[in-house]
């Protein structure tokens, strides 16, 4: 015997009511009106037949029509079968997904995530299967369905609850410091648990367990397009820390008019609770110091070196935040909130470019007539290179120089003008086979004629020379996909038509080149060409290096370039291709693909070691042109010498928002939330369920309604049948 | 002077030689009963207890100085040679008051009528007999204070007003006897008759003041008890609560347990009166509301009587 609602057992407080109602049957009905009560006295209650009930009939009669009643409503019912047990619930899949994301290092969340994920292994019914998932920003399968209960376990892995098989590989779960994305996340997952591959599984009751700390920066993007599986439920456990405040701090891009000031962004978490910050350049020592005084120090007050910040919840500050002169800094220290894992923010130290440029020409340095003059002034005042621009007499070389560009470290780039003695033709030869870079600009008709020995299938022309204001030549054609007109790609800087050409010596080649056909190195290939079609820039590589050359100076004599706004970036730019780029690489996030400079990608011959901030070498194989193992935050070293390269690897930005995010903002998403229940509450609303079906075939409370009817009925007869006969006694003694 | 006792009163008078109170009530207009009534009952004129000067001659009495030498028996003098005065049987204008009390335990009543209509149809009586021998007649009505005042006169008109006072005068609560019997006293100098037709269901320590106050101005103060026969007998046997209609007091009662309380105690209260009314000369009529109207009338003149002649015999003795 079984009852569906015990609440209405209640009812039967109803059962006092008769009860006073035959009570109070005791206070007299009757009311007399007297005069006056000045001669009378209350008459006392007499007990002895006071305290009796009379018509107990009545009484037990309305009391069983109550007690039927409430019965009824508690809806009774016979059970026939024995009691549930955890064998019985349904086989679920459960998927469990933990976030290792950078955020993940707050506090103690990472503990809480793996007592989680140790609670939900035990919760977890024999004959349900598991899949054990980390995810980042990318998703890592730790432990699948298969695994503990496919076939290729074997039969005596069978019987071994999936728990026990998942428990080992809790020890892989390692925090990263990459972004989390959870949109990804969920999608690959929800895909795999829906898709059932057999009768069993589409059976079994597909659940996703989600142990994260759910913060505003994890990624749901993905989610969105996607149709959620209607029968999977995602189970939210949440992390959550005491402490909310949180923030970070990031170098913004210098403005090149002014780079000694450096911009600093201060980003505070909507949640936080603090709002005084403190940031500061750090080199390593420093920032050591700093994290074995952390706690001493006053957190509303900043020491010496710091700037204060002050940074609202929710809203960012910038600030500037000069270099300190004499430090080598190569990080940005945050002080103030409580979480130190996004407290630092690494900078490549900037460090001057040493280029050496030699300048085979006789001409004097101050000579506004002669070219050398103008690359000097282009040359200078570069803050990210320091160029060296030796001269020599390419009729006489000096033997020291000489000896420089055979040596380990030849000069970058070689500017001539004249083709010189033979012995430095065979230097410079033997430089550019190496790997120099040679321009050659012929000064005039006379030096011309070495031209044809660099470059094959050329032949000068005889075209006369142009002179006069008003008759000249402007650029035609030039092939901006090459890296030396790449800077100018850009259509608001590709307009060269304000340049005048009005001396270029004519070459002509002999064949033109054909499409799709293998270049030969030899073969002078045109970069640009004036609107005669003339060519103006013929480029041909030689050994591991290459030759350009120019057929017009920039020399005022030549042509107007020297003073036009394109002449500076285009120096810049062949020192790039000479020397590879200054420019520091931006914004790299941890686990995102460096890509390496040329230098590094495309000349190697060995492997490349780049070094990571905890000190490992990591070798890069040939032919690799990204680096894609930046999987914490620090400065990476690639490469030695000359061609040394360093990048800076921070968190993502988005992995500081640390705020929560919303449980609705999923929802709106499309994902479904399951409801937190535990196995016994699963099974009691199981039982419930069985119950009410049982009772709903039973409907014992029909007959229990129809029993009380019938009593009240009864009552009525009875009732009516006793004034009957107390009237007729009554009038009998009247 | 003893007052009338009501039992032997009812056994003088056989029951069927009156009218009915029951039917009497059902008359509506108060003057007809009073009519009614007194036409039933005696006529001729009552004997004044005053002397002065009248017809009728009483006694003689030896002048002392300070007498009117006006009422000298000359010829007496001359007869005797002693002074005399003469003393007449005075047929003065009787000055009477009705005090008619309507509060509301005048209201109860477990006949057809309340003790109030019999108390307003006795004072209707009483009134119409006495002016009928041309005795002015004055009336107060009161509860707890005065609701309605019509000086003693004898005048044409003044019976019908003094009838529509009476008629129109609603039940009202409480009972204080102080306010009437004050006003009366202020307002009227001139010796009178003072009839108070009341339950007297108040504490008799409060009558005793205000019924003295009268007494010693000279006024002839009768008290026309008016009681309902369940007051008297207590006839209840159901247990029930009772409601004190005038204080709106309820308290459950079992008749059977309380009647022989109740009647001792009423009984007390109707001895405490009693010995009140006789120590300040106060005659005190019981009137229930069963017995015939003329029962209260007769009793009343036939009293006020007798005591005409005792004062007329007690001055002839002491002359």
């Amino acid at each position: 015997m079984g009852i569906l609602a015990p609440l209405f057992f209640a009812g039967l407080a109803g059962l006092a009511l008769p009860l006073i109602f035959h009570l109070v049957r005791r206070i007299p009905r009757g009311r007399q009106e007297f005069s006056s009560l000045m001669f009378l006295s209350p008459t006392p209650p007499r007990l002895t037949r006071r305290s009796r009930l009379d018509q107990i009939a009545l009484l037990l009669m309305r009391l069983a029509a109550l007690s039927l009643l409430a019965l009824a409503f508690t809806r009774p019912f016979l059970r026939e079968s024995a009691l549930l047990s955890l064998q019985d619930l349904p086989r679920r899949r459960v998927a469990i997904l933990v976030d290792t994301s950078a955020s993940m290092h707050r506090g103690t969340l990472w503990q809480q995530a793996l007592q989680q994920v140790e609670k939900e292994l035990e919760g977890l019914a024999p004959q349900d299967d598991l899949a054990l998932y980390a995810f980042s920003d990318r998703l890592e399968r730790l432990a699948d369905f298969a695994s503990n209960k496919g076939d290729n376990a074997g039969e005596a892995q069978a019987n071994v609850p999936a728990a026990e098989l998942v428990r080992p590989r809790i020890k892989e779960l390692k925090l990263t410091w990459a972004t989390s994305n959870l949109g990804l996340a969920l999608r690959r997952v929800a895909e795999e648990l829906d898709a059932a591959a057999d009768v069993q599984q589409s059976l079994a009751e597909p659940q996703l367990v989600v142990i994260s700390d759910f913060q505003k920066g994890s990624r749901v993007e993905a989610l969105q397009g996607f149709e959620w599986p209607k029968r999977l439920q995602l189970i939210e456990r949440r992390l959550e820390t005491p402490k909310p405040t949180n923030a970070f701090a990031q170098l913004l891009a210098s403005d090149e008019a002014a780079p000694d000031e450096v911009r600093v962004r201060l980003v505070n978490a909507a949640d936080s609770t603090g709002d005084q910050f403190f940031v500061r350049w750090a080199d390593a020592s420093i920032a050591e110091a700093a994290t074995k005084t952390a706690a001493k120090l006053d957190p509303r007050r900043a020491v010496e070196g710091e700037t204060a910040v002050y940074v609202p919840p929710g809203q960012s500050r910038v600030v500037k935040l000069p270099r300190p002169p004499k430090l080598l800094a190569d990080r940005l220290l945050l002080r103030g909130d409580e979480h130190e894992f996004d407290n630092t923010f690494y900078v490549v130290p900037p460090r001057k470019q040493e280029i050496t440029l030699v300048y085979a020409g006789d001409e004097a340095d101050n000579d506004p007539q002669a070219m050398r003059y103008y690359l000097k002034l282009a040359t200078t005042g570069d803050p990210l290179r320091e160029v060296q621009l030796p001269a020599l007499n390419p009729q006489q070389p000096d033997a020291k120089l000489l000896e420089a560009m055979r040596g380990p470290l030849p000069p970058q780039l070689v500017v001539a003008v004249e083709a010189g003695s033979a012995e430095w033709q065979a230097a410079l030869k033997t430089y550019v086979e190496q790997g120099g870079t040679l321009l050659f600009v012929p000064r005039d008709q006379k030096e011309l004629a070495s031209l044809p020995q660099l470059f094959d299938g050329l032949e000068i022309s005889d075209a006369t020379p142009r002179r006069g204001e008003n008759d000249f030549a402007l650029l035609g054609e030039i092939d901006f996909t090459h890296p030396l007109f790449a800077p100018f790609a850009n259509p608001r800087y590709n307009d060269f038509t304000r340049i005048h050409f009005w001396n270029s010596r004519a070459v002509k080649l002999k064949t033109q080149p054909v499409k799709d056909e293998p270049m030969n190195p030899a073969t002078p290939h045109v970069l640009a060409r004036f609107d005669d079609g003339q060519p103006w820039i013929l480029e041909r590589s030689m050994g591991q290096g290459r030759i350009l050359a120019l057929t017009s100076g920039w020399q005022p004599d030549d042509s107007q370039f020297a003073v036009s706004t394109k002449f500076v970036p285009f120096v810049i730019s062949l020192l790039d291709l000479a020397c590879g780029t200054t420019q520091p690489l931006a914004g790299v996030v941890v686990n995102e693909p460096v890509p390496l400079p040329t230098l590094l990608a495309d000349k190697r011959t060995t492997p490349l070691t780049v070094q990571t901030p905890d000190g490992q070498k990591l070798l890069l194989a040939v032919g690799e042109t990204k680096f894609e193992q930046a999987t914490m935050p620090g400065v990476y070293t690639a490469g030695s010498g000359t061609d040394e390269l360093r990048f800076a690897v921070n968190l993502a930005e988005a992995e500081s928002d640390t705020a929560s995010l919303p449980k609705e903002s999923l929802e709106q998403l499309g994902v479904r939330m399951g409801r937190d229940v535990t196995r016994a509450q699963e099974l009691s609303h199981m039982r419930q369920q069985r119950d009410t079906e049982l009772e709903s075939r039973q409907q014992t409370w029909r007959w229990l309604l129809a029993g009380c009817v019938g009593v009240l009925i009864l009552e009525t007869w009875w009732s009516s049948r006793a004034a009957r006969v107390e009237r007729q006694s009554a009038e009998a003694v009247a | 002077m003893p007052p009338v006792e009501k039992n032997a009163k009812s056994a003088t008078h056989p029951r069927g030689s009156f009218l009915d109170p029951a039917a009497l009530m059902r008359i509506k207009s108060l003057e007809l009963r009073a009519r009614l009534v007194v036409q039933g009952f005696l006529s001729g004129l009552h004997r004044s207890p005053y002397h002065g000067f009248s017809v009728e001659f009483t006694e003689y009495r030896q002048y002392t100085p300070g007498d009117d030498p006006r009422y000298l028996d000359w010829r007496l003098y001359a007869r005797s040679d002693r002074y005399y005065l003469k003393r007449f049987e005075d047929e003065t204008n009787l000055r009477c008051y009705l005090l008619v009390d309507l509060s509301r335990s005048m209201g109860y009543g477990s006949l057809e009528y309340t003790k109030a209509d019999y108390a307003k149809t006795a004072a209707a009586t009483v009134a119409y007999f006495l002016s009928k021998q041309r005795d002015a007649v004055g009336l107060v009505t009161f509860d707890t204070q005065i609701q309605e005042i019509l000086p003693a006169r004898f005048r044409p008109g003044h019976l019908h007003r003094l009838f529509l006072a009476l008629e129109r005068s609603p039940a009202g609560k409480g009972t204080d006897l102080t306010a009437p019997l004050e006003q009366v006293a202020r307002t009227a100098r001139k010796r009178g008759f003072v009839v108070l037709l009341s339950d007297l269901l108040a504490p008799p320590e409060s009558l005793e003041l205000r019924l003295g106050y009268l007494r010693s101005q000279g006024h002839e103060v009768a008290v026309l008890r008016v009681l309902d026969p369940a007051e008297i007998d207590f006839p209840f046997n159901q247990a029930a609560m009772f409601h004190d209609v005038e204080t709106d007091r309820e308290l459950y009662i079992d008749p059977v347990f309380a009647r022989q309380q109740y009647q001792s105690r009423f009984a007390e209260h109707a001895a405490a009166v009693r010995s009140l009314c006789t120590r300040l000369g106060v005659d005190l009529y019981d009137l229930p509301t069963s017995q015939p109207l003329e029962h209260a009338l007769f009793d009343l003149l036939n009293s006020r009587m007798r005591r005409g002649r005792q004062v007329a015999r007690k001055a002839g003795v002491s002359r």
